[in-house]
């Protein structure tokens, strides 16, 4: 009885949702400011959360690696689940933490690019430590001793590690943010996916507009949008590459 | 300055290693520790280039025990010494930029940054003591070479220049030559023997009795848990007072 209350309301609030919003949307397919607008919102989020990510991730990764401490293994294989965690659980916590019953209640982030920052960078921040931690812990102790030796403080030591690891913590940070790009779970759960007056994206990503764009069968604009997600993870890719190398020419 | 250990007992983990071991190098003498594999050559050095504490006995420069200083003073004293290992152990970066590194980290982090930014810009020679240093060497021509690219003696020589280029009072070696050919070995004991002109205090640790011979003005043998002998290394190496020092230099000898 309330199973068949509920798909009965479910149609009818679907029916609600794709009627107003699809003539809308149809009368600009290929607005560029709307895909302009998506665009801005992704890069604008997941930069953030592997930005934020990367800065807690490397000193993360460098203490893990370097210092012996009790629970280090639990702390290792923590990391490890983390980094194939559900994306749709990571939403639902973080999007109940901004919720009006939620710790971070006050700050009022429900929906908003903020609270999608913090879903990304929990998703992005155990990948980005795992494969540090596994760059940095490759790094031979003797060119670490060697450092020391010629008078470097543990700074010291810790920063020539980083550079002797820096392919594999530019892999790290790619790895982070082509899973904070490309997930859509979390985003759509505390993002909730948003377009603003005249269709200018507030929290829709490219992931949860073409998710949105492919269910109501626009498959050309979908298309598109996969394109750019695409061209957008290589673009990073080949940046981040070129850094590297670029980094290596001064070594 | 003259470094000096005085009754240093050490281990790993409970097992010792040795027990009331003494042993100073002053300015421009080369001392020499032989001893066979394990009985703790690096160990030694280790302690003497002041990686960790000793778990009893103290070291001290000129007379100042070194871990009852401040951190500050410790890292001061740490500077002044300088150590190379088996391995080259060199960074994944230019030789240049490897034999600069111990003059880098002397520098105050505005310097480093105004230095990166300069380097950034155009090649300059660098610092007149890293040329100097590679040049004793024989590889200032390699300076712009990638340092991984280099073969194993030269990246040895490599990593001795890089303990130059800040100019230690004290230089430790461990096992420096062990895997080189005869020509780089010689480029290594040429470049002890310059150092010691320069008025620095050199320790090799070695399993080269020849080398022992040919660059030690005196000589430690590491036997058992202890420094059974310790000398100028002629007499020593004459006419042992110690059996077991005739017995290991005999041994070794038939090499
Ligand atoms: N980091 C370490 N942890 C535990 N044991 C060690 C360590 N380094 C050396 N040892 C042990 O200490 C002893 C002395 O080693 P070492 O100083 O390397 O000797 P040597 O340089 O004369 O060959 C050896 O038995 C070795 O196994
Ligand atoms: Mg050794």
């Amino acid at each position: 009885m309330i199973g068949h209350a509920l798909t009965a309301g479910y149609a009818v609030l679907m029916g609600a949702v794709t009627g107003s919003l699809l003539p809308l949307a149809l009368e600009f397919p290929f607005e560029w400011h709307y895909i302009r607008s998506i665009i801005r919102v992704s890069l604008h989020v997941s930069l953030v959360a592997v930005t934020l990510s990367t800065l807690c991730s490397i000193p993360v990764a460098l203490l893990i690696g370097f210092k012996e401490f009790r629970g280090k293994t639990l702390v290792t294989s923590l990391i490890n689940t983390g980094m194939g965690f559900p994306s749709v659980v990571v939403g639902l916590v973080v999007l109940f933490a901004v919720s009006n019953e939620g710790p971070l209640g006050t700050f009022d982030l429900v929906f908003t690019p903020e609270a999608m920052i913090m879903s990304q960078f929990v998703l992005a921040a155990p990948v980005i430590t795992g494969v540090t931690l596994a760059a940095v812990s490759s790094v031979d102790q003797n060119v670490r001793d060697a450092a020391f030796a010629m008078g470097g403080t543990r700074i010291d030591v810790a920063l020539v590690t980083i550079k002797e690891a820096r392919y594999g913590i530019a892999t790290a940070v790619l790895a982070g943010f082509g899973r904070a790009i490309s997930e859509v779970g979390s985003v759509l759960i505390v993002g909730g996916n948003i377009t603003g007056p005249e269709g200018i994206s507030q929290t829709r990503t490219l992931t949860t507009a073409i998710q949105l764009e492919a269910r109501q069968g626009r498959f050309q604009t979908a298309m598109l949008l996969g394109a750019v997600l695409v061209v957008l993870v290589l673009l990073v890719n080949a940046l981040v590459i070129r850094l590297g190398n670029g980094g290596g020419r001064y070594r | 300055m003259t470094l000096s250990a005085t009754e240093l007992c050490h281990g790993y983990d409970g097992d010792p290693v040795f027990d009331g071991v003494s042993l100073s190098v002053t300015p421009g003498e080369v001392v020499t520790i032989i001893g066979p594999s394990g009985v703790g050559k690096s160990t030694l050095l280790r302690l003497l280039a002041l990686f960790d504490a000793p778990d009893d006995g103290t070291i001290t420069v000129d007379g100042v025990d070194v871990w009852a200083a401040s951190d500050q003073r410790r890292l001061e004293y740490r500077r002044r010494i300088g150590m190379v290992f088996q391995e080259a152990s060199l960074f994944d970066a230019s030789v240049r930029r490897n034999v600069e590194y111990g003059v880098r980290v002397r520098q105050s982090w505005a310097d480093r940054l105004r230095t990166a930014l300069s380097s950034l810009s155009r090649r300059g020679n660098g610092d007149s003591n890293v040329v100097e240093a590679l040049e004793t060497v024989g590889l200032h021509e390699r300076a712009d070479r990638d340092a991984t690219s280099l073969s194993g003696g030269q990246a040895q020589r490599v990593a001795f220049a890089r303990a130059l280029a800040y100019e230690p009072d004290v230089l430790l070696l461990d096992e420096p030559t062990s895997d080189l050919d005869p020509r780089n070995t010689a480029v290594i004991e040429d470049a002890v023997l310059a150092a010691t002109e320069r008025d620095i205090g050199v320790v090799v640790a070695t399993h080269d009795m020849h080398q022992a011979e040919r660059i030690g003005d005196r000589v430690a043998v590491l036997l058992g848990n202890e420094i059974i002998e310790v000398g100028p290394t002629e007499p020593i190496f004459e006419s042992p007072s110690d059996d077991r020092t005739r017995k290991f230099i005999d041994g070794e000898l038939i090499y």
